[in-house]
């Protein structure tokens, strides 16, 4: 079974260079308020798109993480590439406002059977070529947690269905992505901005066989489900974590307040 | 609890909402707030040594086995304020509690939504409450896959129709009208948001 390496470089102030796998980034706002941090994956993502309400997110609140600044030249700055959706959040002036700055606008208003954030990944994979190399390519995506719980939870299910990509979802607090079945898994810990508080999720299926090292309570051969056992409230113990289990596992860990 | 009704006295506000029980593993309650409780009454039940359940574990425990005034599981409603939000650990945590308690009636609550567990050994009539709540909902399979769940009331109903993560699951959900009724072969998550008043 093949290797997969995980690390958070995208929450540095810059990234290392050789630092495990070469990633490039894409990142996609929705439409919750932004994590302080939005400035800094903007910063590290070579395609921005909006889904919709974020773009009036992005429009509304990055000023207020500039206050020193002008907000137009903030707005400008801070111009999204795409915005792709339904339509029925963004306001007139907000889509007005990126559509006189050349933001490509994909109006999907006629397709209810997928969400916002669907959309935005099935973008990203088929149609950005400059960052369509799969095996390198980690989607990030920001407001994607709270807010309406059936919403969160479609979100979830967003990496379930694109289990191949890498994407992970990030909130003020935490950050979760899959680890697919499919590989044995290293995740190095950025532990100047993440951590110690962490979790493994059998999501939506049991785990027969589930075990790690690098955590204060590691699984061996361990079974969780929904029910029973599941790995909330564990800590990282160093550096690195290593997770092998029979089913998709939902890594979770806690972003630091800095 | 103050913060809510800011034309009154903070203190008279915080006695009039004093809490009956405070119980967990003490590492976040403040000193003063601590205090505060204790000397109006408020039982404190200090579990700081028993570090294998979570803090809302330990309260659902406590109510289910040393509240006998409430305790009538046939009629026995847990609200939850808080369970939602922050740490991502802790929700995954906090929802578990549902399952492991699932012959309880817990409702975890933010400010935009509810959930609770609709078991699997009993078909289910959700009376919609539309003054409050709707038209957002979801019926979500959380910890393993249904091959079977049967809807009436959505505007996307179910019909002997598979659920699963990485497949459908029914999130954007809208309820029709008032009563909405659901049966599955696995335990199933609903989710309505709550209407901003």
């Amino acid at each position: 079974m093949d290797l997969m390496h995980h690390s958070s470089t995208f929450l540095l102030p810059t990234i290392p260079l050789h630092h495990g796998p070469s990633l490039t980034y894409a990142l996609v706002v929705l439409n919750q308020t932004l994590p302080r941090f939005a400035p800094l994956l903007w910063k590290h993502a070579q395609l921005r798109l909006c889904a919709d309400g974020g773009a009036n997110r992005v429009f509304d609140e990055m000023p207020l993480l500039f206050p020193e600044e002008d907000a137009s030249d903030v707005r400008r700055r801070y111009k999204p590439d795409v915005i792709k959706g339904d339509m029925d959040s963004i306001r007139k002036e907000v889509l007005d406002f990126y559509r006189s700055l050349g933001t490509e606008i994909i109006d999907k208003s006629h397709d209810q059977d997928t969400t916002d954030l669907h959309k935005c990944i099935t973008y990203i994979r088929d149609f950005a070529p400059d960052v369509n190399k799969s095996s390198q390519l980690c989607i990030l995506v920001a407001g994607a947690l709270g807010g309406r719980y059936d919403h969160e939870m479609g979100n979830l299910n967003v990496l379930y269905c694109f289990s191949s990509l890498r994407i992970v979802l990030l909130s003020d607090d935490s950050l979760i992505y899959l680890l697919p079945r499919t590989h044995h898994h290293e995740i190095h810990i950025q532990t100047s901005v993440e951590g110690p508080h962490c979790g493994l999720i059998p999501i939506g299926v049991p785990s027969r066989s589930s075990t790690t090292t690098g955590l204060r309570w590691n699984l061996n051969n361990t079974e969780m489900r929904f029910g029973g056992l599941i790995s909330s409230s564990n800590i990282v113990v160093g550096e690195k974590v290593t997770v092998q289990s029979d089913t998709d596992l939902l890594w979770t860990i806690s972003i630091k307040k800095l | 609890m103050p913060l809510l009704f800011p034309e009154e006295d903070a203190s008279d506000v915080r006695r009039r909402y004093k809490p009956d029980v405070i119980k967990g593993d003490m590492d976040s309650i403040r000193k003063e707030v601590l205090d505060f409780y204790r000397s109006l009454g408020t039982e404190i039940i200090d579990k700081s040594h028993d570090q294998d359940t979570t803090d809302l574990h330990k309260c659902i425990t406590y109510i289910r086995d040393f509240a006998p005034d409430v305790n009538k599981s046939s009629q026995l409603c847990i609200l939850v304020a808080g369970a939602l939000g922050g740490r991502y650990d802790h929700e995954m945590g906090n929802l578990n509690v549902l399952y492991c308690f699932s012959s309880l009636r817990i409702v975890l609550l933010s400010d935009d939504s509810l959930i609770y567990l609709l078991p699997r050994t009993h078909h289910h009539e959700i009376h919609i409450q539309t003054s409050v709540e709707g038209p957002h909902c979801g019926l979500i399979p959380i910890g393993v896959p249904s091959r079977s769940s049967t809807t009436t009331g959505l505007r996307w109903n179910l019909n002997n129709t598979e659920m699963r993560f990485g497949g459908l699951i029914s999130s954007s959900n809208i309820v029709v009208g008032e009563k909405v009724t659901v049966q599955s072969d696995t335990d199933l998550l609903w989710t309505i948001s709550i209407k901003k008043l």
